[in-house]
């Protein structure tokens, strides 16, 4: 099974995406062999939480199983979270200009599902270290470190945050990202701390799954990280009303 | 799949800042990738001259040289015998458009590759009004400057297009569509860029299987 584990709808402010859309992700994946893709849509990781979630699972809805919600939480407008029909919680600390390990995202891990939070080395508000303090408060909640840290130079030291922290993993998505990296990063911590993301639509799915078909990798370490580590993770966690994550894939 | 892979933006020699391979050519044997236009890693992070020389003794067909051409007034202008040359004028600090720079393009004749980061969109348009003859490749164009870089391919018939971080959805479609496919270009920067990703475009690409094989082989420019 292929899962992606970063995807995104919608237009994004500053700059253009020629396809933005729900039908044309699918086709790509289609055309891959992509089984599904956790999205969250760009209105809710930008000015709209409420809304732009409502719109994710509404491309959900129009095509069954192949997308996962994440649901975005913006903590300035404390917007309603649900455990059910979800991947899990999506959370952008830049974009919020709130810091990840800021009190004010507790509603996310007290929900106890799996979480993709932009990660960015040297950021004020998503630094890798920021993910280590999370993931000492909250052991039981899978957490995905997106984007590895963004630059080259943090990967390293962002794999080394996470070794000691086994709730942590690395999802790899973004334009800096190499497959070399992707198989130095798998050699570092071991490829079943490694998950297969996109960014697609504001990047090109093709690039992010050729970068991870291609990367030089074993096939099993490259099956774990195409989709059988996420497919571990959201099947890690179970929601308040015994509906497991696992059994929302499809 | 396209037959002939060209990579026209390749870097040979080692990095200060990474742990790269330094020779490009097992990568390429194992990507499928035919012929790469190299440039060595001296001339960018070091020396000039001896990057070049360096570069202009390797001697190996699949590997075409660029040199980096570095615009000095008191010197004559280099008689190399290259296809291509790298102009770096933020990193040397020199004048795209000065009058050095014009006069040793003129004399060279050759395409001027050049990073969309080392210039800006009116630099290339001041160039272009100098020198309409002149062929350009810009590199790293990136994905969040599309809009800018659309303008310029519709203002100067002589820009070409590296297309391997023009990364954000179908984006290499969509400059195919308007500007033509003639005018994209298939590089990598690797190794500091990624080659795996770009590799893989290629054989996904949703345009036409002659389009995908002149992106291939180096659009109409090389």
């Amino acid at each position: 099974m292929i899962l992606d584990a970063h995807g995104h709808l919608g237009p994004w402010p500053d700059f253009l995406i020629p396809d933005q859309s729900a039908d044309g992700m699918v086709a790509l994946m289609d055309g891959l062999g992509i089984d599904a893709i956790g999205i969250s849509h760009l209105l809710a990781v930008g000015p709209d939480a409420a809304e732009g979630n409502r719109q994710a699972f509404a491309a959900a809805e129009r095509h069954p199983g192949r997308f996962g919600v994440w649901q975005v939480y913006n903590p300035h407008q404390r917007n309603r979270l649900t455990d059910r029909g979800v991947w899990g919680v999506k959370v952008h600390p830049d974009v919020h200009q709130c810091r990840l390990d800021d009190r004010r995202y507790d509603p996310v891990w007290e929900l106890g599902l799996p979480v993709l939070a932009h990660g960015q080395t040297d950021s004020p508000w998503s630094d890798p270290e920021q993910f280590v303090t999370v993931a000492r408060r909250h052991p039981g909640v899978p957490l995905l470190l997106g984007h590895a840290g963004l630059w080259p130079y943090g990967f390293a030291r962002a794999a080394e945050l996470i070794r000691e922290h086994p709730n942590v993993s690395l999802e790899i998505c973004g334009s800096k990202m190499t497959g070399r990296w992707i198989a130095r990063l798998a050699a570092q911590v071991g490829a079943d701390r490694i998950v297969y993301g996109s960014d697609s639509c504001f990047l090109d799915l093709r690039i992010g799954f050729g970068r991870v078909a291609l990367a030089p990798l074993d096939d099993a370490d490259r099956a774990l990280i195409q989709g059988g580590n996420l497919a571990r993770v959201l099947g890690m966690t179970r929601s308040i009303d015994g509906d497991t994550t696992e059994g929302r894939l499809p | 799949m396209p037959e002939f892979v060209v990579d026209a933006h390749r870097l040979i020699g080692p990095v200060p800042f990474d742990d790269l391979p330094e020779d490009p050519r097992p990568e390429m044997d194992r990507l499928g990738v035919h012929q790469a236009y190299v440039t060595h890693t001296l001339a960018l992070y070091s020396d000039v001259r001896a990057g070049n020389e360096a570069l202009l003794h390797l001697g190996d067909p699949r590997l075409v040289p660029v040199p980096v051409l570095l615009p000095e007034s008191f010197e004559p202008v280099p008689d190399w015998d290259v296809p291509m040359v790298r102009i770096c004028p933020a990193r040397h600090r020199f004048e795209l458009t000065g009058p050095t720079a014009l006069r040793w393009l003129a004399a060279l004749g050759v395409t001027a590759a050049v990073d969309l980061d080392e210039t800006s969109p009116g630099q290339l348009l001041a160039l272009a009004r100098e020198l309409p003859e002149q062929r350009i490749l810009l590199l790293n164009p990136g994905y969040r400057r599309l809009r800018a870089i659309g303008e310029l391919m519709a203002a100067i018939p002589n820009l070409w297009l590296e297309i391997g971080t023009v990364n954000t959805q179908r984006g290499v479609e969509w400059l195919a569509g308007h500007y033509g496919a003639e005018r994209l270009v298939f590089g990598t920067g690797a190794p500091v860029m990624d080659d795996c990703g770009p590799r893989f475009l290629l054989d996904h690409l949703d345009l036409p299987e002659a389009d995908v094989a002149l992106i291939a082989s180096g659009g109409s420019l090389l």
